[in-house]
């Protein structure tokens, strides 16, 4: 492999060894920042005892307490609108972002300098070169740029790399399947629920997407874009290759990429951050292939530095061998697996949305579906609902039906499920995360 | 300015050329004296090789102090 399949040869071919010492030369200059300028880390730093002086190692790192969402959120209102992580206020910053709010709880507030803001689209080239984005592309972004930071990042990398950007702002899905021709993008970044979602309406469309110039779709948003069914349809509908990226408000841009190799899992970007893995009870670090929660260290945002966040996300890490593209960064296999709380128990039988979706998407006839649990006296139920594409008969919805229910009874120790059949255009459409899981056990009778 | 990197590796020659041209970028941009123009201008070509001597472990800084 040639130095050109790298945004940054130097630091993305490093060992272990030396990104190690790279990563604890960046933390020491982190933990000084923070110690000097953030009031929420001058009394977290306090109560542990740390004195960044006196960090010999990456293992010191552990002395220090995890970040909580709630803690964040918590601190936001002892000090509103943003905190006392920042060690700025607003007059320091040109963005104001928020987190996306899909689900329901108060958005954390993040504020950006300029340095920062360019560092997030710096991390969003180290992901999207390394897909194989080149300057010659042309790039259609299906996203709705609003207070939600999204795909913001990804388009001020475009720009960097010199890739001629098409912003598709707020307009309809036809529009934008028109937009995605008209224009002849060779790349689309969406979420992997809007590629589909894009895919369906170029079909009602009578648009060949396979057939147009669109070589690489990146996507980001939900966990999707590493569940090998979804995009194995993704790939087949757009007759072009997917790349799974994924970020958060909280550190502002991407933390980790898939390569052009492929390998069935994303880099991590560890010149720019460190990330842990660890058991979500006890918060020890679990070993390589294990399942764990994800915990960031980011080095790039000045305004607000962050220093072991429990992201909540399920990841599970393997070696940078395991993808033959020569990269030093390790990898989570399978991107990210899902949210540490987002498992649910159905008498007995643990239910991960992940799992159903790799099942659902065998069926290419599934054009949207929800999975709805309930509760009926102390019996509690799972249905899927599932809306079939236009011209799927009685006939073959019954078969179907059939099909799925055994394969999802199969692959959860014989769980029955109730699959539905949803009116046309019943079901949720989503731009951005889906939501595609409703749990309405707790919901008081009548509420 | 630096004459090695954050792994203690010595600087390449490229390397000191974008070192030295950052230092001169943040010193004009550490001045009073800049019209609204300039200091725009100069704040995004410093952030810009931010990014390089970052990217490269030449340097981990924070530039706030200098409004960016």
């Amino acid at each position: 492999m040639g130095a050109g399949e790298y945004w940054n040869p130097k630091t993305e071919t490093l060992g272990r060894d030396e990104l190690t010492a790279l990563q604890l030369a960046k933390l020491r200059r982190l933990c000084e920042w923070a110690a000097a300028r953030s009031p929420f880390y001058q009394r977290s730093f306090r109560e542990a005892g740390f004195d960044p002086g006196r960090l010999r190692t990456l293992d010191d790192l552990r002395r220090l307490p995890m970040l909580t969402r709630e803690e964040w959120m918590a601190s936001q209102g002892e000090q509103p609108p943003f905190g006392l992580l920042p060690v700025a206020g607003r007059e320091a910053a040109i963005r104001w972002h928020t987190t996306s709010g899909t689900t329901g709880r108060e958005p954390i507030r993040v504020l950006d300098s300029a340095k920062d803001w360019a560092w997030q689209a710096e991390m969003w080239c180290y992901g999207l070169w390394g897909f194989g984005v080149r300057p010659a592309d042309t790039a259609y972004v299906a996203f709705g740029y609003g207070s939600f930071i999204g795909f913001w990042g990804l388009h001020y990398g475009m720009e960097k790399m010199g890739v001629l950007n098409v912003p598709g702002g707020a307009q309809t899905t036809e529009g934008r399947v028109k937009q995605v021709v008209d224009f002849g993008a060779t790349v689309v970044a969406s979420t992997p629920t809007y590629a589909l979602r894009l895919a369906q309406e170029a079909e009602r469309l009578g648009v060949d997407l396979a057939a147009s110039p669109v070589q690489r779709l990146i996507l980001s948003g939900e966990p999707a874009g590493s569940i090998p069914q979804t995009k194995a349809l993704i790939e087949r509908l757009w007759g072009a290759r997917a790349g799974d990226t994924a970020g958060m408000t909280e550190i502002g841009t991407i933390m980790i990429f898939e390569c052009s190799h492929q390998p069935g899992g994303t880099h991590i970007i560890e010149d720019h951050y460190i990330e842990e893995v660890v058991d979500p009870a006890s918060g020890e670090p679990v070993g390589y292939g294990e399942a764990g929660e994800r915990v960031v260290t980011s080095f790039g945002r000045g305004i607000i530095p962050l220093l072991r966040y429990r992201t909540a996300d399920l990841v599970a890490r393997v070696p940078a061998a395991r993808c033959s593209c020569g990269r030093g960064f390790d990898l989570y296999e399978g991107g990210i697996l899902g949210r540490v709380d987002d498992m649910k128990l159905v008498r007995g039988t643990n239910v991960y949305p992940r799992a159903v979706e790799g099942i659902v998407r065998e069926f290419p006839a599934v054009e949207e579906f929800q999975l709805l649990l309930t509760r009926e006296g102390h019996f509690d139920r799972i249905a899927l609902r599932v809306e079939p594409a236009p011209g799927v008969t009685d006939e073959a919805w019954a078969d179907m039906a059939e099909r799925l229910a055994k394969a999802l009874a199969e692959a959860h120790e014989g769980l029955r499920f109730e699959v539905e059949r949803a009116a046309p255009g019943e079901l949720p459409r989503f731009e951005l995360k889906a939501r595609r899981t409703v749990d309405r056990r707790d919901t008081p009778i009548g509420g | 300015m630096p004459t090695t990197d954050l792994l203690g590796r010595p600087t390449t020659e490229v390397e000191d050329e974008l070192l030295e041209l950052y230092g001169r970028c943040k010193a004009l941009l550490a001045r009073e004296d800049l019209a609204p123009c300039v200091r725009a201008g100069a704040r995004v070509a410093t952030v810009g090789l931010w990014n390089a001597v970052n990217d490269l472990a030449l340097t981990s800084e924070q530039l706030l102090d200098l409004g960016a």
